[in-house]
């Protein structure tokens, strides 16, 4: 079992930069190495095995940021980060943060790095991260809620680093995109609030929302996982069914995007095709015809997904621009934007159809999980001959 | 060839490492600094290190595009317009470092333009001396004014037949000859009245000694980029934005030699700050003295298109000098006194804009809006038309059309 890797690599961030023709983009997947653990693999005595809780197959995580990524070590409770990290002198492939040791559960962002242990949750400034933290909270019970769920509330990579729920919403999980969050309680209901701009709340229009507010589209179909890009977000239902909505200029809802398509044709750059430039209306768009195809900018409902083969989802993640989903069969599924490879096909191409990622199949492996940093791709493979089930 | 370029491109940099100042707040987070601190390591260590100086400025733009889309425009932090100007910087000269072809002339003034057009001014407006110098290396630049391209605007299958409608006498705009400033206040300003003014716009070079036609524009602006909206009016599910050099936007939705039906218009864009060569050939009218604000903040847009572009009812904060330079466009002009007769929009984003089509109003949803009462005219080459504080306004251009307009206070 190992973590792959695959897209921005700028800050060595996937595989450190101090080797030989590795660059900027990764564009094959490629397996992680993490300081002297074997990141991913575990000696699993058959009792591990069987006292291991469904969906919990590893002793590491990954978290990811734009410039880092961070290794969180189950067993021992302690964060490796490689990437961009303030000592430039350091060529290793990951730094230990000794602040973490002990810890359940990370959360790593361009500035602040959160840590959740049994007893109290803190986030340091990652420019000073021998010093206090900038922020801790007491735990007076076991909380079992992920990151950056806290007691009443969430932490937050900004101040205030706490805010507070309304203690009706049940939560069970919370992702935060660039400027909105999404939230699934419970029961299943998914709420948004944050920015609206560009669909991303998925309430039906580009209205922001102080509040968390129930995504009245999804009334009835009870969510098993969320999760939030830059300007989009995406869920599973408990039966397996993916549905999206947000902005689509890259194709990360799996929508035809226009953008993407002109982007094709003139061979130029995405910030050019579809840059924002304050002209009288500020409205953007929600639907573009053009003949017999219907392109879509952005989608402010939610919207069921396709996938090929009719796969079950299992598990997925955003990037800021680009969709990675996990099926029940162990397959990978990319689509969005791709100028860095982040999408594991092996060119720096954008898709706004979701496409199987061929490497994982080609070498015999399932995969297990997935996480996205800001533009790049984790994944979670094992050898189909080994696995548990 | 390419070899001028670059000595050319370095004259408008500074002459070292040291004096290329980057400065940035700590807003700035300190991964992407680090990247701006490579690239201008890359760009003064020479030709063998542009391509890795292009990637990593690309990586700029990348991250400070995704920043400038955070946020509404209004909000978006000006150090980070300055970080996307200082990528197009880096960008636009690697590309003009190793054998820069045509190709690589055309995207690095594309690349200053999206700087322009998205960033924040740098190093004392860097990015304009770039393209000054790019502009001179264009191939076919030197062309000749043909009349060419106004025979090709004859000859264009726009099939549309665009309808000048018939103005009623007692609804006229009326018009005045050259006011004095006294006449004009004390009639017009303070009133709040519209009014066409003549004879105030004919010394301007864009209707005398550089009279604009496609073809001037083509040559004071073809390879420069500008943002068009494409659909027929902005109030439309099919309304977009979208970014095309000058000469495409003529090509593709002037001369229409794509055979494209849709409509595209150069609206509401401060040209004249984007390319000096034309602001010569405009001036301020006096008038905008008689108002509070400075001349600085005097908003000057530009409106270029084919027939047939409509701007839906809707009211401005400001004053508006709209001076017609080339065609002629229908004008309705609503009093703010007559708002709840022109059913606003309510939501905020387009709480100034009507919800009634002014020239085919569904009477049955908006039954009021045809007691309001109005006044229209066909403003031609030469005329300017004062549009007050809020006064609602529809437009719709009847021939390729090119207007100016001077929002003041």
């Amino acid at each position: 079992m190992s973590w792959f890797g695959f897209g921005f690599n700028g800050f060595g961030q996937i595989i450190p930069r101090a080797r030989a023709s590795v660059g900027v983009k990764v564009l094959f997947p490629e397996r992680l190495e993490c300081c002297d653990c074997d990141v991913g693999q575990t000696r699993v005595t058959r009792t591990e095995k069987e006292e291991r809780l469904p969906g919990e197959h590893c002793c590491t995580e990954i978290r990811a940021t734009w410039s880092r990524r961070a290794v969180v070590h189950r067993q021992t409770g302690d964060v490796c980060i490689s990437g961009f990290v303030t000592s430039p002198s350091n060529q290793n492939a990951c730094t230990h943060v000794p602040a973490t040791k002990g810890c359940q559960d990370a959360l790593i962002g361009e500035r602040y790095l959160t840590a959740s242990f049994t007893d109290k949750i803190e986030c340091w400034d990652i420019g000073g991260l021998g010093s206090q933290p900038v922020w801790r909270m007491e735990l007076t019970k076991t909380d079992t809620a992920a990151l950056p769920l806290a007691p009443g509330g969430y932490a937050f990579p900004k101040t205030p680093f706490y805010r507070a729920l309304a203690p009706q919403i049940c939560a069970r999980k919370l992702a935060l995109g660039t400027e909105h969050a999404v939230l699934l309680s419970a029961d299943g209901t998914v709420y948004t609030w944050g920015s609206g701009s560009h669909g991303q709340l998925g309430h039906g229009s580009v209205e922001s929302q102080p509040e968390p507010l129930a995504v009245e589209g999804l009334r009835g179909l009870p969510m098993g996982d969320v999760a939030a890009g830059g300007w989009h977000s995406v869920c599973i239902s408990a039966g397996g069914d993916l549905y999206v909505w947000g902005w689509n200029e890259a194709g990360q809802l799996g929508l035809p995007s226009r953008c993407l398509r002109a982007q094709a044709e003139h061979g130029s750059a995405g910030e050019a095709g579809c840059a924002v430039v304050p002209t009288r209306q500020e409205a953007a768009v929600t639907q573009e015809g053009e003949g017999s195809e219907v392109f879509i900018s952005i989608q402010a409902f939610p919207a069921l997904l396709d996938l090929p083969e009719e796969s079950e989802m299992k598990k997925m993640s955003c990037g800021t621009r680009h969709t990675a989903a996990v099926t029940c069969a162990g397959d990978l599924y990319t689509w969005g934007w791709g100028d860095y490879g982040q999408l594991g096909h092996g060119t720096p191409r954008s898709s706004d159809q979701p496409l199987h990622v061929e490497y994982f199949t080609k070498e015999g492996l399932c995969v297990l999980d997935v996480v996205c940093g800001s533009w790049n791709t984790f994944v979670l493979a094992s050898e189909r001959a080994a696995s548990f089930e | 060839m390419s070899s001028s370029l670059w000595i050319e491109i370095k004259s408008a940099l500074p002459a070292s490492k040291a004096e290329f100042a980057l400065d940035f707040s700590e807003k700035i987070d300190s991964s992407l600094v680090s990247l701006l601190l490579q690239a201008r390591e890359l760009l003064y260590e020479g030709a063998d290190a542009a391509a890795e100086c292009l990637q990593t400025s690309q990586i700029i733009l990348d991250y400070s595009w995704e920043k400038l889309n955070t946020g509404t425009w209004r909000d978006v932090d000006k150090e980070w317009r300055r970080v996307y100007s200082h990528g197009c910087l880096f960008k636009a000269a690697c590309l003009c470092q190793a054998g820069a072809s045509q190709d690589s002339v055309a995207e690095a003034i594309k690349t200053c333009d999206l700087g322009l057009l998205m960033g924040a001014a740098i190093m004392d407006n860097v990015l304009g001396r770039l393209i000054n110098v790019l502009q001179k290396h264009v191939p076919g630049r030197k062309r000749a004014l043909h009349d060419e391209d106004l025979d090709e605007s004859r000859k264009k299958p726009r099939t549309e037949s665009v309808v000048t409608p018939g103005i009623k006498p007692e609804a006229a705009v009326s018009r005045i000859h050259c006011p004095s400033l006294e006449h004009f206040r004390t009639n017009y300003l303070i009133p709040q009245k519209p009014v066409i003014v003549q004879g105030i716009i004919e010394h301007w070079p864009a209707l005398k000694e550089r009279q604009w036609s496609i073809g001037y524009i083509r040559q004071a602006a073809g390879c420069r980029t500008v943002p068009v909206e494409l659909g027929s009016r902005y109030t439309d599910e099919e309304w977009s934005q979208t970014l095309l050099t000058v000469n495409d936007f003529i090509d593709k939705y002037i001369l229409c030699q794509d055979g494209e039906r849709c409509m595209g218009y150069l609206a509401q864009h401060q040209l004249f700050d984007q390319i000096p060569e034309l602001k010569r050939d405009i001036c301020i009218p006096d008038y905008c003295c008689l108002g509070e604000g400075d001349e600085e903040d005097i908003t000057i847009n530009a409106w270029f298109g084919p027939g047939g572009t409509v701007s839906p009812l809707h009211q401005d904060p400001q004053n508006n000098f709209l001076a017609q330079v080339v065609g002629s466009k229908y004008i309705r002009l609503y009093s703010p006194d007559e708002t709840e007769k022109l059913y606003p929009h309510q939501s905020q984003l387009l709480h100034n804009t009507s919800q009634v089509e002014v020239e085919n109003p569904d009477l049955q949803r908006f039954p009021d809006f045809a007691k309001a009462q109005f006044q229209e005219c066909v403003l031609h080459p030469g005329e300017v038309l004062f549009i007050p504080v809020k006064y609602w306004h529809y437009v719709r251009s009847l021939d390729i059309s090119f207007s100016v307009s001077f929002w003041w206070s």
